[in-house]
């Protein structure tokens, strides 16, 4: 009997330490903790040589598994970059007239509560990493993937016509392995990371079109060449935006039929949860005063009719002028370039007051 | 003299309404008489109503003088303006816009120039803001006064039109000083006892601006000294994401939901002739109440 009881405390404690590994596993972004050697630069156009990625995989934060694939593949490291600023800008950009605006302040704090932003944040990384990768291996930056290869496409003319597909298969296989999803997982959070990181990948799946061209006699459709293209990431930022706006706060209930815990929501004209809803578990704090998960809205800039009201909760703001310089009387040149002039022209900004 | 007490009871009204969905809500400390009560801070809210007063009172003399009611005063003099075309007439009875500026200007900022204070002390500051306010909301009510004009041509056309001066709907003033308040600029006093912007880089504040010298006190609590009745048992709006709604207006204390009798009208009808008559409906709403 004495000697089964420290063993179970060891086995509780080895599950508590998985559980608390799969949060941080299943987010893939920044946490704004990161050294700033970390803030991806511009792709750099040269194929990637021998050893650097190897360096590169050390600098990020992975964990063990992950290390491992990254030093398997070249390409990985610089396609993670890229994911990583992808969904930086795109969420700052969809959130720029949010009072949470994305700021990686309080971020960390964030994450380990289940808000409406934290599903946003999982659904948008999880989308850039898709969308990333796809990318990555239809443009030749990786070793293990090349083109879309699925049936039903005419991949060999593609390839004759320097056409070639996005492949999104391999990427939402090789995800699976990388973010190291759990399906059988009873902790309620655990659930709700999951469903949200599928949400992000189904927005980049849905967002997959055919595009054709035709070549035939004369430029006639009589022969076409048919490849799947993915669409703008801001696209699919839009669409998760809208996701975000219409989520659902959900319960665990347990399935009477087969005796799982499942995700339920509130019963919504007797629709239950789709698995393009994003999920939370508890209601956002207000943002509008600096708090362990944001900086607060002071100083941010607003624009009068339209957003000050709500930026500024009620407190404000204050006026300056600013020069700005833009491009005027644009003539075209024969042949072929645009002249333009500079024209200086002052302009209010308003910032929000900080008290 | 009840038109300045009118006038003054018009702008409370008015900026009861204009903050009618915020934390503070216009409300005084104490009922008692009108130029009793006096805000201790030189905060926004503050800046707001002194501004709102003088246009109350320039509204309500110009319309007195307009109506007869004041020996000293009459129809509008006003000069024509420039802008009018030729044919139109300019006469009618409008508002003194004059008559009621001046006697605002005197009347009003007469209680604030009777005392002295020293120069660079807190009071001088403050009386230099309650003058700057005063004349920023008698300046928007001049600004807002346009020309009116009616039609008595033959069978009512246009070929003649009577022009005069009238001021505008007192809401129009009281949206246009909210305006100003949301922008109010934050000054101090500098050595040389003037008020001087407090971070310069912002635009200068003009005379049709509000100012203030302190910051807002919180108006969550209750709290005698700054005037403020806190929010609690205060109404709001579950659904909205402004201050009115009941994250931002409870404050974070959380909110208790009634359901409340409403007793209004439905099933209007009119009948010949001429009154309406109306039946009484009952109807429950949910009622959000702060902690």
């Amino acid at each position: 009997m004495r000697s089964r009881l420290p063993r179970t405390a060891c086995l509780l404690r080895l599950i508590a330490l998985c559980i608390l590994l799969s949060h941080t596993a299943a987010y893939f972004g920044l946490t704004g903790r990161e050294p700033l050697v970390f803030l991806p630069g511009p792709f750099s156009n040269e194929p990637p040589t021998g050893k650097a990625h190897l360096k590169q995989c050390e600098q990020m934060t992975l964990t063990r598994r992950q290390k491992r694939l990254c030093r398997r593949e070249p390409g990985l490291a610089e396609t993670l970059r890229e994911s990583v600023r992808l969904s930086l800008l795109e969420c700052r950009y969809q959130f720029r007239n949010e009072r949470w605006n994305c700021s990686l302040d309080g971020r960390g704090s964030l994450l380990k509560r289940a808000f409406k932003e934290t599903a946003f944040l999982l659904a948008v990384s999880s989308a850039a990493l898709t969308h990333a990768l796809a990318k990555a291996c239809s443009s030749g930056r990786m070793e293990r993937c090349t083109c879309d290869d699925s049936p039903g496409i005419q991949h060999r003319e593609a390839w004759q016509w320097g056409v070639c597909g996005d492949n999104l298969k391999y990427s939402t296989k090789f995800l699976k392995k990388f973010l190291g999803q759990k399906r059988m997982s009873k902790d309620l959070r655990a659930q709700v990371d999951t469903h949200n990181i599928n949400v992000g990948i189904r927005a980049v799946k849905s967002g997959l079109k055919t595009t054709c061209k035709c070549h035939g006699v004369s430029g006639s459709c009589a022969v076409r060449t048919c490849w799947k293209q993915l669409s703008p990431f801001h696209d699919t930022g839009r669409l998760l935006k809208y996701r975000y706006d219409m989520a659902v706060r959900v319960l665990s209930v347990t399935n009477a039929a087969t005796g799982e815990t499942e995700l339920a929501g509130p019963r919504r004209h007797g629709q239950s949860l789709r698995t393009t809803d994003l999920v939370y578990l508890e209601d956002s704090p207000s943002f509008c005063r600096p708090s362990r998960y944001s900086p607060g809205t002071g100083g941010r800039s607003c624009a009068k009719d339209t957003s000050c009201q709500s930026l500024c909760c009620g407190r404000g703001y204050n006026t300056a002028m600013r020069l700005t310089s833009l491009s005027c009387h644009c003539q075209v040149r024969w042949c072929c370039h645009v002249e333009c002039q500079t024209c200086v022209r002052e302009e209010e900004v308003y910032t929000c007051k900080t008290a | 003299m009840q038109y300045i007490d009118e006038g003054a009871k018009t702008g409370i009204r008015e900026c009861q309404y204009q903050f009618r969905h915020r934390r503070w809500n216009c409300s005084t400390v104490d009922n008692s008489s009108v130029f009793g009560r006096v805000m201790q801070i030189g905060s926004r809210e503050t800046a707001f109503t002194y501004a709102i007063s003088a246009a109350g009172v320039v509204n309500a003399v110009s319309r007195a003088c307009r109506e007869g009611e004041l020996s000293s005063c009459g129809c509008s003099r006003a000069a024509r303006p420039k802008d009018l075309p030729r044919d139109w007439l300019w006469g009618g009875c409008g508002d003194n816009l004059n008559y009621g500026y001046r006697f605002s200007k005197e009347f009003v900022d007469a209680r604030e120039r009777e005392k002295s204070y020293p120069k660079g002390s807190y009071e001088s500051s403050r009386l230099l803001m309650n003058l700057h306010n005063n004349e920023a909301g008698r300046r928007t009510v001049s600004d807002l006064a346009h020309v009116s004009c009616k039609c008595h041509g033959v069978s009512g056309s246009c070929s003649l039109k009577t022009c005069w001066l009238q001021l505008a709907d007192f809401r129009k003033v009281g949206d246009a000083l909210k305006e100003k308040y949301d922008s109010a600029a934050a000054m101090k006093l500098n050595t040389r006892g003037k008020l001087v912007q407090m971070h310069s880089k912002f635009n200068a504040p003009t005379s049709h601006d509000l100012v203030y010298i302190e910051s807002s006190p919180d108006y969550c609590l209750k709290n005698q000294s700054t005037g403020s009745l806190g929010t609690v048992g205060r109404l709001c709006n579950k659904t909205s994401e402004g201050m009115d709604g009941c994250e931002l207006m409870c404050c974070g204390r959380g909110y208790d939901q009634y359901k409340a009798q409403i007793v209004e009208r439905c099933h209007c009808k009119f009948h010949w002739c001429c009154y309406v008559k109306c039946k009484r409906c009952t109807k429950i709403v949910d009622q959000f109440v702060c902690k």
